[in-house]
């Protein structure tokens, strides 16, 4: 499993190196987009395996700590970075997608070895519905994250680029960067994709609460902070369609949404709760 | 034989002249095969666009290409005399690739070049009047072309003002396609940049005028619709891309415009170019969220840094051009060499057998084994005597050919 981890690592590294070639030696990235495909996809590849292998071993699906939530969202990124590749006005999104990737993956090699409590596998080993709607709940709440990632990542750009624009300078953020419509676009596809998935992986947390302890809601931190980020995304979704709020103040607001991420993500962790992991 | 170059271009001639040697699509058919009737061209191959007329031959004469010029297209010599320029082999070759790859356009790295080359090379190739020693030219040729653009930028950036307001739209919008532009005034550079844009994908032209005609004028000649200066505020709000370059001496789109437009267009953003002087759209615009102006000394500096880039690219270019033109023309003295050798050996070998045959008489009846003797013994001769001659050629650089003339002219021998 970690050999496996370990090339898809390598070929995270292969993909910035090529992406990075491909972008500045090249006007015209297009016809080169697909051998950073297959790299990372080859990535991908290895990367499922590994997770997949390591369910199979530890009979448990893998995202208990730190070392395995680090490799799951990592691959979603790396899944998110795969589906850009091809729409090749992106440009530098693959550059900051698989590098992001990349320090993921290597972070969650490096991270020792910690063992999970028996409380906490008993939990999601209880029953066939647990076993069923765990896996489904981290899962759509990784890949909310990881849109999330993107989200910001196309709101940097956009304001970035924006800076450029107004300051008249066309130096090296100017040409990789994509244009403004552009970073706007991704930014709203990746805000929708993470609104949808953040929903259905609170919803499928309710549905375990129900089943657990009979309560949909514990007014544990992480849950508080959920709703909060929820709320945040709905009111950007909420304004981008009813007053076309759009560009600056847009990427302004994914910047703060994904600071309500973090604190949902780690900082409730400080904050304790039975949300032990993640 | 060797390869000439005869031409004029912009640099060593005024439209004047080059009109005079220009050859239409339709004359230069006539042309090439006039030119390679006689024995003293072999192959013959004519580029002839607005900037230049050169002719590439292979030649044994290139005095006869320049009285052929003047007699088919009737001029005096001493017209156009100082104006033309000739190259041989590796220069020629060099010229050539320089050509090809749009390194001796007025604008360097302008894309149209090569496809006028490439078709001078399919009329000829129609005519029949270029073999084997101008196809691998050519086809070399392209190849370098392809290679200079591919491996600099000397085409990479846009070097003129109406292409630069093409290539910064695009770092809004991405696409042009689908967007609509209204063109302010009637300027030539806005009109061109209008153009530009259209043929990038712009689907839409609003024209406004002071001159409501000017407007139905101008929009009847580009296609587009025009507006009344009056409906400006209201119509101001379709417009992705505004061209402004009226002769106004105040500003015609302010700030207090642009936001209640963009406000209406739901925060689209706005892309407003000012080509006039004196300016026509307050700067102040900028300040807006969503809006960005250029004038025409942001152009003019994307313009010129482009410009720069390209000359500088333009010297990696030049490297690569006489890189390749030194291996190609080592290829073709490598060939030639070979052959030259080829020949000399054969005919040396040809002189000793013609003398045993006099002999034969004399000698009597051989056994096989003096005839071979008398074999091995010729080829020795033939040997000791073309070695250090052949070694000379194979050490002089380009030379050979000097030598092969000369034993040719000595023992008055030709092939």
């Amino acid at each position: 499993m970690t050999a496996l981890l370990t090339i898809a690592l390598l070929l995270y590294l292969a993909s910035i190196f090529y992406a990075v070639l491909t972008f500045a030696g090249s006007e015209h990235p297009a016809k080169k987009l697909h051998w950073l495909s297959l790299l990372i996809g080859a990535g991908l590849l290895a990367h499922t395996f590994s997770i997949l292998l390591n369910w199979i071993y530890l009979e448990h699906f893998p995202i208990v700590n730190i070392k395995e939530i680090c490799s799951l969202i990592a691959w979603a990124i790396a899944g998110y970075c795969l589906s850009a590749v091809p729409r090749h006005k992106a440009r530098a999104l693959p550059v900051i997608l698989s590098t992001i990737a990349f320090i993921l993956t290597l972070l969650s090699l490096l991270w020792p070895e910690q063992q999970t409590s028996e409380t906490v596998i008993n939990l999601i080993t209880a029953s066939t519905f647990t076993r069923v709607i765990f896996p489904l709940h981290v899962t759509m709440l990784v890949l909310s994250y990881a849109a999330f990632v993107v989200t910001l990542a196309a709101g940097i750009m956009y304001l970035i680029q924006e800076r450029e624009l107004k300051a008249k300078r066309f130096g090296t953020a100017f040409k990789w960067l994509p244009a403004l419509n552009t970073c706007d676009e991704i930014g709203y596809r990746s805000l929708t994709i993470g609104f949808v998935s953040l929903t259905l992986g609170m919803v499928t947390g309710m549905m375990w609460g129900k089943q657990h302890d009979g309560r949909f809601w514990h007014n544990d931190p992480k849950e508080v902070m959920a709703l909060v980020t929820w709320i945040v995304y709905l009111g950007i979704m909420h304004y981008r369609l009813t007053a076309g709020w759009r560009g600056r103040r847009v990427a302004w607001l994914a910047i703060g949404g994904f600071v309500a991420v973090l604190m949902t993500f780690i900082g409730a962790r400080a904050m304790g709760g039975y949300h032990v992991f993640g | 034989m060797s390869l000439f170059l005869i031409g004029i271009n912009h640099r060593t001639a005024p439209v004047e002249v080059r009109e005079q040697l220009a050859f239409t699509e339709a004359e230069l058919p006539a042309a090439l095969q006039a030119m390679t009737t006689r024995e003293a061209v072999q192959e013959c191959l004519i580029i002839s666009t607005c900037n230049r007329v050169e002719i590439i031959a292979e030649a044994s004469d290139p005095g006869y290409l320049h009285d052929l010029i003047y007699k088919l297209k009737d001029v005096q010599p001493h017209q156009i005399q100082s104006h033309l320029f000739q190259h041989a082999d590796l220069e020629a070759i060099k010229h050539t690739f320089r050509v090809a790859s749009s390194l001796d356009s007025m604008i360097v790295g302008e894309p149209q070049i090569l496809g006028q080359v490439k078709d001078a090379f399919k009329i000829a190739q129609d005519a029949g009047t270029v073999g084997h020693s101008l196809t691998r030219l050519m086809n070399r040729a392209f190849a370098v072309a392809k290679k200079v653009r591919n491996e600099t930028g000397i085409a990479a950036n846009a070097v003129s003002i109406s292409y630069v307001a093409v290539e910064l739209a695009r770092k809004v919008f991405d696409s042009l396609e689908g967007t609509t532009i209204m063109l302010l005034g009637a300027g030539e550079m806005a009109e061109l940049a209008a153009k530009h844009l259209i043929t990038n994908g712009a689907k839409k032209l609003l024209i406004a005028n002071r001159t409501y005609e000017n407007a139905v004028n101008l929009a009847n000649e580009m296609n587009g619709e025009a507006v009344r200066f009056e409906d400006l505020d209201q119509r101001l709000a379709e417009a992705d891309i505004v061209l402004s370059s009226t002769g106004a001496s105040h500003y015609l789109i302010t700030p207090n415009q642009v936001e209640k437009a963009i406000s209406a267009r739901r925060n689209r953003p706005m892309f407003l170019i000012d080509i006039a002087v004196p300016r026509n759209i307050d700067p102040a615009i900028s300040e807006l969220d969503n809006a960005f102006v250029f004038d025409i000394d942001d152009l003019e500096a994307v313009a010129s840094a482009n410009l720069q880039e390209r000359e500088r690219e333009a010297l990696r270019a030049e490297e690569i051009i006489s890189a390749e033109a030194e291996r190609f023309a080592a290829t073709m003295n490598e060939g030639n060499l070979n052959h030259v050798i080829g020949v000399f050996r054969r005919e040396i070998h040809q002189l000793t057998l013609e003398e045993l045959e006099r002999s034969r008489k004399k000698l009597g009846d051989l056994t096989p084994e003096q005839e071979e003797a008398l074999q091995l013994m010729l080829n020795g001769i033939v040997n000791k005597f073309t070695h250090p001659i052949i070694r000379q050629m194979r050490d002089s650089e380009d030379g050979h050919s000097a030598y092969l003339e000369a034993f040719r002219e000595l023992y008055h021998r030709d092939n």
